[in-house]
């Protein structure tokens, strides 16, 4: 009975201590470390910062500083990023790409007039290897505001020749982009109700407007040869009301159509540049 | 104390600790879910709160009497949202009645249209598609263009 004892003793204490019993420092530097780059590597960016994070307070390190920055472009999260980048010294074997990256967060925050002034005041002076690369970027950001282009020649100059064409194309696109008058819209509708929204491309709401138009017009005529006033009269209201509809709505769908190419251009344009990786390379931290 | 006694009060005592040494029974507790489609877009605004003028009162009363006596009675039909007559009561007020009434009378042709609705406007995640009347006003600057392929969240 007294074995019997222990032993239940013995089997019921043991489970629930032993899990408890592994002596390992999880908070040591190099597993804070080992489990902040896992996180990395899983992109679990935002936890990997914390860790990364806890390391800088003992330990300054620039391959840490730099991954913080990473990880926080990684998650748009571009202003935190870029103060990261900035907080690079000179001396770091990641200066160069740190001022790169320092540019891209810049340029993603899309604030094209402070992007081209910090290009022009602090990444052009400093002597960094990627000058060519925050270039293209300085370059491309002309694409995406309303402020005078540089010459084609002058805009594609940093590209590489494969990359020429496309960048050519946009600046073709940008010179001259497919828009529509919403005035020649407004006048093709007034002429021919419709017309106008079928000469911006929407085709079908088109000949629906001429469709709606033409019925309540003829409705109103025919009305009218029948001597039905009352009906006439508001059939004619009804006409009236869905021409200047038309017409006004016409002018409404230029405007749209034309904010749809612009949309289409600039969504193009950060297609092209996520392809190219806005022109950084690519790193191996996960290898 | 008899030997059964010991045994009895030493297992009350250690199986405790075994079974409840994992507490965080809580976060896997069934949640109420309600599975009902969230359809929170305020298309049924009966309030005169922005009214400026005797011609808004005018659209707002139009627009309450048709959703009192028509729309609520036949059904939520319209395939926008906003629907036709929030349309015609927002666009009423964001610009003045004239335009507005111009605004509506353009949108109900469009409503017209059965043709590839889908490839022009993007949806609601209730189904419906979205249209708001910012892209209508002829103000360059509050048109802010959504592909298609988006999904709103109401």
């Amino acid at each position: 009975m007294n074995i019997a004892l222990l032993l239940s003793i013995t089997l019921l204490l043991i489970p629930p201590h032993y899990p408890q019993s592994e002596n390992i420092d999880f908070n040591s530097p190099a597993n804070i470390r080992s489990f902040a780059d896992y996180l990395y590597c899983e992109k679990d960016y935002l936890r990997a910062v914390f860790e990364y994070d806890r390391l800088i307070e003992s330990q300054i390190n620039d391959t840490l500083m730099f991954k913080i920055g990473l990880s926080y472009s990684y998650m748009s999260d571009y202003l935190s990023a870029a103060n990261k980048f900035d907080l690079t010294p000179p001396s770091s074997a990641f200066f160069n790409l740190s001022k790169l990256e320092w540019l891209k967060a810049k340029f993603l925050l899309k604030d094209y007039q402070r992007f081209q002034l910090s290009y022009q005041n602090q990444f052009v002076s400093e002597n960094n290897k990627y000058q060519n690369k925050g270039q293209k970027l300085f370059n491309f950001s002309y694409l995406f505001t309303d402020e005078t282009l540089p010459s084609k020649e002058e805009l594609i100059s940093p590209f590489e020749k494969t990359e020429k064409m496309e960048v050519s194309n946009f600046y073709d696109w940008k010179v001259d982009p497919p828009y529509k008058s919403s005035t020649v819209a407004g006048i093709m509708s007034a002429i021919i109700p419709g017309s106008g929204k079928v000469y911006v491309g929407e085709v079908s709401d088109g000949v629906v407007a001429f469709l709606v138009t033409g019925i309540l017009v003829f409705l109103a005529s025919d009305n009218f040869q029948a001597e039905h006033t009352t009906r006439a009269w508001i059939f004619t209201g009804l006409a009236a009301l869905f021409y200047s509809g038309n017409v006004y709505g016409s002018v409404a769908a230029a405007q749209v159509h034309n904010a749809k190419i612009t949309f289409e251009f600039n969504e193009s344009m950060n297609i092209y540049l996520q392809k190219n990786n806005y022109f950084i390379p690519t790193y191996d931290f996960c290898k | 104390m008899s030997k059964t006694t010991k045994i009895l009060f030493m297992l009350l005592v250690l199986f405790p600790l075994s079974v409840f040494s994992q507490t965080d029974w809580i976060k896997w507790e069934k949640a109420d879910y309600d599975y009902r489609k969230p359809n929170n877009y305020r298309h049924r605004d009966f309030s005169y709160e922005n009214d400026s003028s005797a011609a808004q009162y005018v659209v707002q009363t139009t627009a309450n009497a048709y959703w009192y006596f028509v729309s609520d009675l036949d059904g939520n039909n319209c395939p926008f949202r906003p629907s036709c007559s929030a349309f015609f009561v927002e666009s009423s007020k964001q610009t003045n009645v004239f335009q507005g009434t111009l605004m509506f009378f353009d949108r109900f042709t469009r409503d017209f249209n059965l043709y590839k609705r889908h490839e022009h406007y993007p949806k609601v995640s209730n189904g419906y598609y979205y249209d708001p009347v910012s892209l209508y006003t002829l103000d360059k600057s509050k048109i802010k263009y959504i592909s298609p392929s988006v999904l709103i969240e109401q």
